[in-house]
């Protein structure tokens, strides 16, 4: 039988160096575990010995190298290739004056960068969370400001009607947003506290992608305590997770398509629009369907 | 086994599109999404919304319009076009914005599609006689190649198409001429069943 030559690679995501030289969860972390655990990111299988405390955390492939990990938000990061980065700065999520809560990971069989997009989707909230962060017939998305830097995407302005904002809320308030996407799999968003209209709660997604087709997204929520409690918040994230999952797994293709005729957007997809054409623009060939 | 696009075939049964309900089926790896409007025609269109992929079929059937679950895009029964994208409820939907249809026909009790886009209803099967009474339609994890062997020539009473849900598997419909009695149709119902589960059971044991 022929040798069959061909360059070894651990992942394809290593053609992506955007993803691959970047840091991304793999866990949350808590206090004084201990043992191993098992998960995978980008394809490559990953073992973690907790021994106890954050400092002595230690990650291997499943070649037994070292994988590069540090602690941040409450979640262990990792890094495959060469960091070209740090990890993502949203203040409030290191804030102590908020509660910051991982409020739930839920496994999802799509690509991470659809679930990126949904979160930053506007048209769906009154139809898929109707009762909650939308209502029919306040179903308009209004003109809202979506800029691209190197730094990513942001959509600002955003104003939305939401009869049940988040479990500090008690009753339907016009909500001001701003969106962040400073990563291909980070996302967070700055939002009106229900009970001081004058100050934001944060809401940031972690998106493990584990394969092409299948991620965890990690939730966190660093809000200002008033009004709240952990168990409400939990409850609160999990049934917004759960409506959006359903719609996640049922879109095809799985894999982000970045060509522009794939799929039809209308002027309230802008911020979508614009995170396609940055990961175009930041050459991820991962977990898409690239333009060429 | 290749196939001409411009071929005719059973998708479902006439009876499984029932009122306000979305059929979701596959064939040939094109997954389709089917539904009958108020008015008794049937759709057949591509089981993902154009808009950001969702399926049809997990959408909901209102009449003369299917609405899309994720953004409730709305899309007319026949043309496909879309009527309403509720994100901007005073723009009219540009006319360019539409569902994927698939031509199609309900003949023998059952829901026909051709996939090619020049589809000619003349190339639908022609049965000796127009009523025919469905059995089971069975799913096989076997290529459709190797139950056309195992099924052998159809005859003036009973006859059976093959729905290649793509390369290796495969869901059978079979008519039975006529339209008997119910006593009498359940007793071929039974003994139809019977045969094509037992067909199922060898080949998928064989693979």
């Amino acid at each position: 039988m022929a040798a069959i030559w061909s360059p070894i690679m651990a992942s394809k995501a290593e053609s992506s160096p955007a993803l691959w030289n970047d840091w991304h969860v793999i866990s949350q972390v808590r206090a004084g575990q201990k043992g191993s655990s098992t998960t995978r990111l980008m394809d490559v299988p990953l073992t973690i010995t907790w021994n106890g405390s954050v400092d002595s955390i230690e990650v291997h492939d499943d070649r037994g190298n070292g994988i590069r990990s540090t602690c941040k938000y409450g979640f262990l990061w990792a890094c495959l290739g060469e960091p070209a980065r740090e990890i993502v700065e949203i203040p409030e999520c290191e804030d102590q004056g908020r509660l910051l809560v991982p409020v739930g990971a839920v496994g999802l069989a799509t690509s991470g960068f659809r679930a990126i997009e949904n979160f930053l989707d506007l048209g769906h909230l009154a139809f898929i969370h109707s009762g909650f962060l939308g209502q029919e017939p306040y179903t308009e998305v209004r003109r809202h400001k979506v800029e691209t830097t190197a730094d990513g995407v942001c959509a600002s302005e955003v104003k939305i009607y939401q009869p049940y904002a988040s479990p500090s809320a008690s009753g339907a308030i016009d909500v001001d947003f701003d969106y962040y996407v400073p990563r291909p799999d980070v996302i967070y968003l700055r939002k009106t506290n229900p009970v001081h209209n004058d100050k934001r709660d944060v809401v940031a997604l972690f998106v493990q992608m584990t394969s092409e087709e299948h991620c965890i997204a990690h939730m966190l929520c660093a809000y200002l305590p008033e009004g709240l409690e952990v168990r409400g918040m939990r409850e609160f994230s999990q049934i917004i997770l759960s409506q959006d999952k359903t719609i996640l797994e049922n879109q095809i293709p799985k894999r982000l398509p970045l060509r522009e005729t794939s799929e039809i957007s209308s002027r309230a997809d802008a911020a979508s629009v614009a995170y396609r054409r940055w990961l175009s623009a930041s050459g991820v060939r991962y977990g898409v369907i690239p333009a060429q | 086994m290749t196939y001409q696009l411009s071929e005719w075939f059973a998708v479902a049964r006439s009876d499984d599109a029932v009122p306000r309900h979305i059929v979701q089926t596959q064939l040939l790896g094109q997954e389709l999404a089917l539904w009958r409007d108020d008015d008794g025609a049937v759709n057949v269109w591509e089981n993902r919304c154009p808009h950001r992929g969702a399926r049809f079929s997990i959408g909901y059937n209102l009449g003369m319009e299917l609405r899309c679950q994720y953004h409730a895009w709305r899309y007319a029964t026949g043309s496909g076009r879309c009527s309403a994208i509720p994100a901007h409820p005073a723009m009219k939907p540009p006319a360019t914005i539409a569902a994927k249809p698939y031509a199609s026909a309900e003949k023998y009790g059952l829901i026909w599609v051709c996939l090619d886009s020049d589809a000619d209803l003349a190339g639908l099967p022609k049965l000796p006689g127009d009523v025919w009474t469905g059995m089971r339609s069975v799913f096989v994890n076997s290529p459709a190649a190797a139950l056309r062997r195992e099924l052998g020539a159809d005859t003036a009473q009973v006859v059976y198409f093959l729905q290649p849900v793509d390369e290796a598997r495969t869901i059978i419909h079979c008519l039975v001429a006529g339209a008997p009695a119910a006593a009498a149709r359940l007793t071929l119902q039974r003994r139809y069943n019977a045969e094509l589960t037992a067909l199922r059971d060898r080949l998928e044991q064989a693979s």
